[in-house]
């Protein structure tokens, strides 16, 4: 009996010491300088998914991914669409064989991001929530 | 020769649009300015009837027989697209598949201009895929798709890959959804095989409008298309005698043979749903022939699969369904021999579809699909070669590998 408690006492602890599926959530972000304040999560669909990309505020909508060694990445699109990454691919492998759109623009790293978001009035990207500070404005969380 | 100066002509405005851009290279845009792609398949499958063989659509001379072949669903593309500007984009794209000449050679299947003045309107003008039915335009790419193939009950009949034309999209938002209008017009090129001989579509007008509504998984779409066939068949054997026997009624006959001119419209609605772990798709079609020559059919399907992990497995209904058409020559020895031709396009088969993709690399999947058709001995216009000892039973089991680059 005492076996088990212990051996149960510690999985317990196992489970708790490992490492967490750690986005505390998804921040969708912009150009801290534009004038969208808010963005739907259908905005944020049709944005990246590459169905209609222009802004409440009438801009032309550019989307930013970030690269697949960040967790938000496939944290983002299962969170927006419930895809994983090879579903996002085989996505956009009908709409880029089609000729139709392109997929969102490739960032190097969150830094990457941040400064493309701030070179370009239209773009929209994404991060963890643990990395937004002020050189983006948060427009949608995703849960 | 004519032919073959088409050919070396589509390959050269290929390699133009592929080499032009290396020059422009090194732009400071985070945005390559070219992009190379490609996408294949590679498809061996195998059929348990050897009185007919099964194929993937009209334009391909001979099917799937008893015996394992890799000819019916492997195919290789290649396509570049090329920024100019902004808002312009060229793109071209070649495909090497199983064609109604059976060989494999490429083609040039896109070569367009794509403008996009505003994120609401999008214009091309060249050589495009048409999206026909639902998903028509990428049916060549299989990695974009659950099934090994398109359901050929469905996409079977679709006689074109691409047109030469000038397209528009406009989109609207509507409530939390968009609404999407497309209208195109554009000459069809390409060729079907028809008993030894080849129907050339070279110069057939296509007319296409579709309506299309998408809000978060969901996707409804309305659309309509007309062809206007530029060429027909001759069919000297038949027309021949009908003509000499000089009676008005055969000489119509002959006439109404021709299917020239004549044209064939087609209609659709489409449902799709795609939540990431549900994916669901039904399209319905009715296709109308002017000419007696080709029956008007009706057709289906439904495909649902389930995401579990990397793996995907689906399950699949498909039906076409034809109705005679009758010409009476007035020459009653002559009425069976055109009774004949007229046979050759009937269609009332279905098919369930079991398979199941597995996701098991980036950019690459693996498939195997099993094919039960059902159909009536009378059903041939899908499928090739088939011996008076057809009776409209086919199985097919498939496996293939997808990829992209």
């Amino acid at each position: 009996m005492v076996g088990f408690q212990r051996i149960f006492f510690l999985l317990a602890v196992g489970l708790l010491l490992l490492p967490q599926a750690a986005v505390a959530g998804v921040m969708v972000v912009v150009n801290p300088r534009s004038s969208v304040d808010h963005l739907s999560r259908d905005d944020v669909i049709n944005i990246f998914m590459g169905r209609f990309r222009q802004l409440p505020n009438g801009l032309p909508a550019s989307p930013v991914d970030l690269p697949v060694t960040e967790r938000a990445k496939p944290e983002f699109y299962r969170l927006l669409v419930g895809k994983d990454m090879d579903q996002i691919a085989a996505y956009w492998s009908r709409l880029v064989f089609t000729g139709r759109t392109a997929p969102p623009m490739q960032a190097g790293s969150v830094e990457d991001m941040i400064r493309y978001l701030n070179a370009n009035p239209g773009a929209v990207g994404y991060m963890d929530s643990n990395d937004v500070d002020r050189r983006v404005k948060a427009v949608l969380e995703l849960k | 020769m004519k032919k073959l100066t088409r050919r070396v002509g589509s390959m050269l405005v290929l390699c133009a649009l592929v080499s032009l851009p290396l020059a422009g290279q090194g732009a400071e845009g985070e945005t390559p300015d070219l992009a190379l792609r490609g996408f294949g398949t590679l498809g061996v499958a195998r059929s348990d009837n050897g009185n007919a063989e099964f194929v993937r659509d009209l334009s391909q001379p001979n099917g799937i027989g008893r015996n394992w072949s890799a000819r019916g669903d492997s195919l290789f593309g290649l396509q570049a697209n090329y920024r100019v500007a902004d808002n312009l984009e060229a793109v071209a794209q070649g495909v090497s598949h199983y064609r109604y000449d059976g060989s494999f050679s490429p083609e040039l299947t896109w070569a367009y201009l794509k403008f996009e003045p505003s994120p609401d309107m999008m214009l091309r003008a060249g050589r495009f895929g048409t999206e026909f039915f639902m998903l028509a335009d990428s049916r060549s790419v299989g990695y974009s798709y659950l099934t090994v193939r398109p359901p050929v009950d469905f996409f079977g009949n679709l006689p074109m890959n691409y047109v030469d034309g000038v397209f528009g999209r406009f989109t609207r938002r509507l409530e939390s959804g968009l609404v999407r209008a497309e209208l195109y017009t554009g000459l069809a090129r390409e060729k079907l095989p028809t008993k030894g001989e080849f129907l050339d579509l070279a110069g057939s007008r296509l007319n296409g409008v579709s309506l299309d509504f998408q809000q978060g998984p969901w996707q409804a779409r309305l659309s309509y298309a007309q062809l206007r066939f530029q060429n027909g068949t001759p069919m000297p054997g038949l027309t021949g005698p009908l003509i000499a026997t000089g009676l008005p009624s055969a000489i119509g006959a002959a006439q109404a043979l021709n299917l020239a001119g004549t044209y064939v419209h087609y209609r659709a609605f489409g449902v799709a749903y795609d939540d990431g772990a549900w994916q669901a798709q039904c399209d319905l079609n009715s296709t109308l022939r002017d000419s007696v020559l080709w029956e008007d059919l009706t057709s289906g399907y439904l495909i649902v699969g389930r995401r579990v992990g990397k793996w995907t497995p689906f399950l699949g209904y498909s039906w076409t369904r034809s109705g005679p058409k009758t010409l009476d020559t007035g020459v009653p020895a002559l009425n069976p021999a055109v009774a004949g031709v007229l046979a050759f396009s009937h269609q009332d088969q279905h098919t369930v579809i079991l398979g199941g993709r597995w996701d098991w690399r980036h950019n690459m999947d693996l498939k195997a699909q099993l094919d039960i058709v059902r159909g009536s001995a009378s059903s041939v216009a899908l499928v090739q070669n088939a011996t008076p000892a057809w009776d409209g039973h086919i199985r097919v089991f498939t496996l293939a590998l997808d990829f992209v680059f």
